[in-house]
C-alpha cells in the first residue's frame, strides 16, 4: 500500500482530517477506534449545527479529526449537509481540512464511488476508508482493495468497524496523503469499477441477512416478534436496573445519615439533606435506567434491527404524523423520556423529529409509576388495579397520537415527510462503540443533573423551607415534654413522639412560601378536585414527578415516605392498611370536614400526572436537542394545559355522575 | 447528475412506476421523475438509469416496501417509489 512508500516532503506537525460519508457508513465507529472516545460535540463556526471532534497522535503528527454530518453527494438537501459541504469546499469561516477521509461501505460500492468521484474534484487529498468489507467477504463478494486503489488513484485502507483493525494504517495514510503529490482526478465510471473489483451480487443465494429478514419482517410474525423484543428490553431494564437504583438510594440514605450526625437541626442540615442530597438523588436515581436503555437501543441500532422496526411500523406511525423512525424514541420513553428524546436523533425529517420529541414525554415513564401505585393502592380494589394502571398508559399513547396529528396539521405543517431508509446487513455490534455512546449520553445527563436540575431542586427546597415562623417549634416542644412526662409505656411514647415530629414538619411546610403559592393557585386547581396539599405536592414535583410522593407524605403527616417502596408488586397486597401514606390519604379531612380524597380525586390526580410535564430533565433535554427554548416551553405549556383540562373533565364529569361522594 | 434527466417523451409503453410492481418482480430503472429533493435523494441511493431493482416485500401494513438494488436493501414509501419509472423485466424467477 502507499503507506509503505518513502515520503520525501517534510511532515506537518498537525493535520486536520475531515471524516465524510453517508450516515451509517461507519464514520462514528472509525472515530471511536481512532481515538478511544468521542470528544464533546462542538458547533461549526457561525452555526448551531454540531459535529464531533477528536484528537489523536500518529508518531510525531498531531491529528485533529472532524466528524461531519452524513452526506450522500455534494448536491445538498438539508442545512446540516450544506454546512458539511461548504466546509469541504473551503467556503466556510474556517480553512478546509488538510485531508478528507471518505468512509465507504463496501456493500454499496457503486453509489459510494459516485461520492468519491465528486469529492476528488474538491481539492484536498482523499483517503478512502473501506468499511464492512468483512460483511461482503461473508456474502462472497469482497472488494479487491488493491484493485480499487489502482482504479481510482486514491489510497484505500480497509477498516474493520467492529475490531478497529486497519485504523493505524489509516492514520499513516492520512499523513502520507498530506505530503504526497496531487492525486489522480480522472473521471471514473462507478459501475465499471465496481464490476471489476467486486463479484456481482446476483450470483449469490439468499444471504444470512435475507434469511433473518424473512422471519423478522414476516407479514404475520414480524409484529409479534417486535412486541417480544420490546417486552424483553423492558424486563431487562426494570429488573436489571433495580440493584443499582437500590444502591444509589441506600448510598443517598447513608450520606444523609452522616450529615444528620454531623449537623445539628436547622436550615443548613435541611438544605444539605432535603435540598442537595434528596434533590440530586431523585434525579441520579434514573441514571441506571437511562444507561441501560441507551446501551440496549445502541446495540439494537448497531445490529440493524431498529431499521426493521421502523419498516414494520412506519405505516401506523405516519398516519398520526410521525414516522417509523419515531418508534424507538417513543418506546424508550416508557422507561424514561430522556434517552427517548436522545434517540430521536436518528429521524432525518426535522418535522417528524420535533413531533416525536414533544410527544415522547406523554408516554408514561417509570417516574409516574410510584404516583400511580400509591393512589391505585389507596383507592381502588385490587381487582381494578391492573385495569386502571393500563388505562393510564393508554391515555398517554392516545393523547400522544392526537397531539402529534394536530401538530402536523398546524405548527409543524409542511410537505409530506419521506422515508428512504437503508435496511443494513445484520452485524454484531462493537462493544467499544456502544460503550462510547453510553458514556457520551450519561455524561450529558449528569451535566444536566449537576446544573439545571440541581438549581431547580435548591429553589424548590428554599421555598418549601422558608419562612420559619417562631412559635411552631416551641409549640411542638411543649407537646413533646408533655408526652414524655405523661406517657409511661416506652413504645407508645415513641409512637406519639414520631407523630409529633411528622406534625411539626407538616406545620412548617404549611407555613412555607411553597404552600402559600399552592394556596394562591388553589382556585385554578379546585375544579379538578385537588385540595391545597395536593396542589403543593404538584408544585414540589416540578423538578421530578415522583417528588409528589414524599411531599404528600409530609403534608398528610405520614412521616418519611420513600417513593421507591411503591413498586407494582405492592398492588397485589390486599392489606395496605398499615401503610402510612395510603391510610393517611384515605383518612385526610379538609377544613370543611369532608374527606380530601376519594377514588374520583385519585383518578383525576393520576390523569393529571399522566399528562403533565413535571420533569426538569426532560425539558432540559428538549432544550439541548432542539437548540432552542421554544420547544421546551411549548412542551411544558401544552402538557400542563392538557393535564389540567383532562383532570377537570374527569372530576367534573365524575361528580355529575355521582361518583364524587363515594 | 445524469440520473435525474427527464426523458418523459421517450418512455415506451412498457414503462410503469416502481410502486405498481408486486413483491418478487424485477425491473430496470428508466428514469426518476422530477428534479427536486426527492429525486436527488433517490439518485443518491442508486436509482440510476439501467439499474436493476427487485421488489422484496411489503411491510405488514402494505407500506413501505422493501427493495433490493446494487447489492443493498432499501425501504421506500409508495409515494416515493412512484417517482421511479421502471421497465419490468421478464419473469426469470
Amino acid at each position: 500500500m502507499s503507506a509503505a512508500e518513502v515520503v520525501a516532503a517534510p511532515r506537518p506537525e498537525a493535520l486536520t482530517v475531515a471524516l465524510a460519508g453517508r450516515q451509517n457508513a461507519g464514520k462514528t465507529s472509525i472515530l471511536m477506534h481512532l481515538t478511544g472516545s468521542i470528544q464533546k460535540p462542538v458547533n461549526f463556526p457561525g452555526s448551531s449545527v454540531e459535529r464531533s471532534e477528536a484528537h489523536t497522535q500518529w508518531e510525531d503528527v498531531a491529528l485533529r479529526l472532524v466528524d461531519l454530518p452524513g452526506i450522500a453527494s455534494l448536491h445538498t438537501v438539508s442545512p446540516d449537509e450544506r454546512i458539511a459541504v461548504d466546509y469541504l469546499r473551503g467556503e466556510a469561516d474556517e480553512p478546509p481540512p488538510d485531508v478528507v477521509c471518505v468512509v465507504v461501505d463496501a456493500g454499496k460500492l457503486t453509489v459510494e464511488l459516485r461520492l468519491v468521484d465528486e469529492l476528488r474534484a474538491l481539492g484536498p487529498p482523499l483517503v478512502v476508508a473501506l468499511t464492512k468489507n468483512d460483511v461482503c467477504r461473508v456474502e462472497g463478494r469482497p472488494v479487491d482493495v488493491a484493485g480499487l486503489q489502482a482504479a481510482i488513484g486514491v489510497p484505500v485502507i480497509e477498516v474493520n468497524a467492529l475490531s478497529g483493525a486497519g485504523t493505524h494504517a489509516l492514520e499513516e495514510a492520512f499523513v502520507d496523503a498530506s505530503v504526497g503529490g496531487p492525486q489522480d482526478s480522472r473521471a471514473i465510471d462507478p459501475d465499471a469499477i465496481a464490476r471489476s473489483v467486486q463479484p456481482a451480487d446476483d450470483d449469490q443465494g439468499p444471504s444470512l441477512t435475507d434469511r433473518i429478514d424473512a422471519v423478522v419482517l414476516h407479514p404475520v410474525f414480524g409484529l409479534p416478534l417486535l412486541g417480544l423484543v420490546v417486552y424483553g428490553i423492558f424486563q431487562l431494564i426494570f429488573t436489571g436496573a433495580d440493584p443499582f437504583i437500590g444502591a444509589i438510594e441506600s448510598g443517598q440514605q447513608a450520606l444523609a445519615d452522616v450529615v444528620l450526625g454531623l449537623l445539628g437541626p436547622g436550615a443548613l442540615r435541611s438544605f444539605v439533606v432535603d435540598g442537595l442530597i434528596n434533590g440530586v438523588g431523585s434525579i441520579v436515581v434514573f441514571l441506571p435506567q437511562i444507561v441501560m436503555l441507551i446501551a440496549l437501543v445502541a446495540v439494537l441500532e448497531a445490529t440493524g434491527y431498529m431499521a426493521r422496526a421502523a419498516f414494520l411500523l412506519d405505516r401506523v406511525l405516519s398516519k398520526v404524523g410521525l414516522s417509523g423512525r419515531s418508534f424507538v424514541p417513543m418506546a424508550s420513553s416508557f422507561a424514561c423520556a430522556v434517552p427517548g428524546i436522545l434517540a430521536a436523533r436518528i429521524i432525518d425529517d426535522e418535522r417528524d423529529r420535533l413531533a416525536t420529541i414533544v410527544t415522547a414525554p406523554l408516554m408514561s415513564c417509570s417516574a409516574r409509576l410510584p404516583v400511580y401505585v400509591v393512589l391505585i393502592g389507596a383507592f381502588f380494589p385490587v381487582a381494578w388495579a391492573g385495569l386502571v394502571l393500563f388505562g393510564m398508559y393508554a391515555l398517554g399513547i392516545i393523547t400522544a397520537a392526537l397531539v402529534a396529528w394536530s401538530l402536523r396539521k398546524s405548527v409543524l405543517k409542511g410537505p409530506r415527510s419521506v422515508l428512504m431508509m437503508e435496511l443494513p446487513v445484520y452485524q454484531r455490534p462493537s462493544l467499544r462503540v456502544v460503550m462510547g455512546q453510553v458514556r457520551v449520553a450519561s455524561r450529558e445527563f449528569m451535566v444536566l443533573a449537576g446544573t439545571v436540575i440541581f438549581a431547580t431542586s435548591i429553589v424548590i427546597w428554599f421555598f418549601s423551607y422558608y419562612p420559619r415562623p417562631a412559635g411552631i417549634h416551641e409549640d411542638f416542644e411543649a407537646q413533646r415534654q408533655e408526652v414524655a412526662a405523661a406517657v409511661q409505656d416506652e413504645q407508645v411514647r415513641e409512637q406519639r413522639l414520631a407523630k409529633l415530629e411528622a406534625g411539626e414538619r407538616a406545620a412548617y411546610l404549611e407555613q412555607s412560601w411553597l404552600a402559600r403559592a399552592g394556596k394562591a393557585i388553589q382556585p385554578v386547581v379546585e375544579p379538578a378536585g385537588f385540595d391545597w396539599r395536593t396542589t403543593v405536592g404538584i408544585l414540589a414535583a416540578f423538578p421530578a414527578r415522583e417528588l409528589i410522593v414524599p411531599t404528600l407524605g409530609i403534608l398528610y403527616s405520614a412521616g418519611e415516605v420513600d417513593p421507591g417502596a411503591y413498586d407494582v408488586a405492592s398492588l397485589d397486597v390486599a392489606a395496605p392498611k398499615e401503610d402510612g401514606l395510603r391510610a393517611n390519604l384515605r383518612e385526610a379531612m379538609g377544613s370543611d370536614g369532608k374527606r380530601s380524597f376519594n377514588p374520583l380525586v385519585a383518578l383525576s390526580l393520576m390523569v393529571f400526572f399522566a399528562l403533565c410535564s413535571q420533569c426538569m430533565s426532560t425539558l432540559a433535554t428538549i432544550r439541548r436537542e432542539t437548540r432552542s427554548w421554544r420547544w421546551p416551553v411549548f412542551t411544558f405549556v401544552y402538557m400542563t394545559v392538557l393535564a389540567w383540562l383532562a383532570a377537570v373533565a374527569v372530576y367534573q364529569m365524575g361528580s355529575a355522575l355521582g361518583f364524587g361522594s363515594a | 447528475m445524469n440520473a435525474a434527466e427527464p426523458t418523459m417523451t421517450t418512455i415506451d409503453s412498457k414503462a410503469v412506476a416502481l410502486d405498481r410492481l408486486r413483491p418478487g418482480a424485477r425491473a430496470r430503472v428508466v428514469h426518476v421523475d422530477g428534479d427536486d429533493t426527492i429525486a436527488r435523494r433517490l439518485a443518491d441511493l442508486g436509482f440510476w438509469p439501467d439499474t436493476v431493482v427487485e421488489v422484496v416485500r411489503r411491510s405488514p401494513f402494505g407500506d413501505p416496501v422493501q427493495y433490493r438494488l446494487r447489492g443493498f436493501r432499501l425501504a421506500l414509501r409508495r409515494s416515493e417509489a412512484r417517482r421511479v419509472i421502471v421497465e419490468p423485466l421478464g419473469d426469470e424467477s
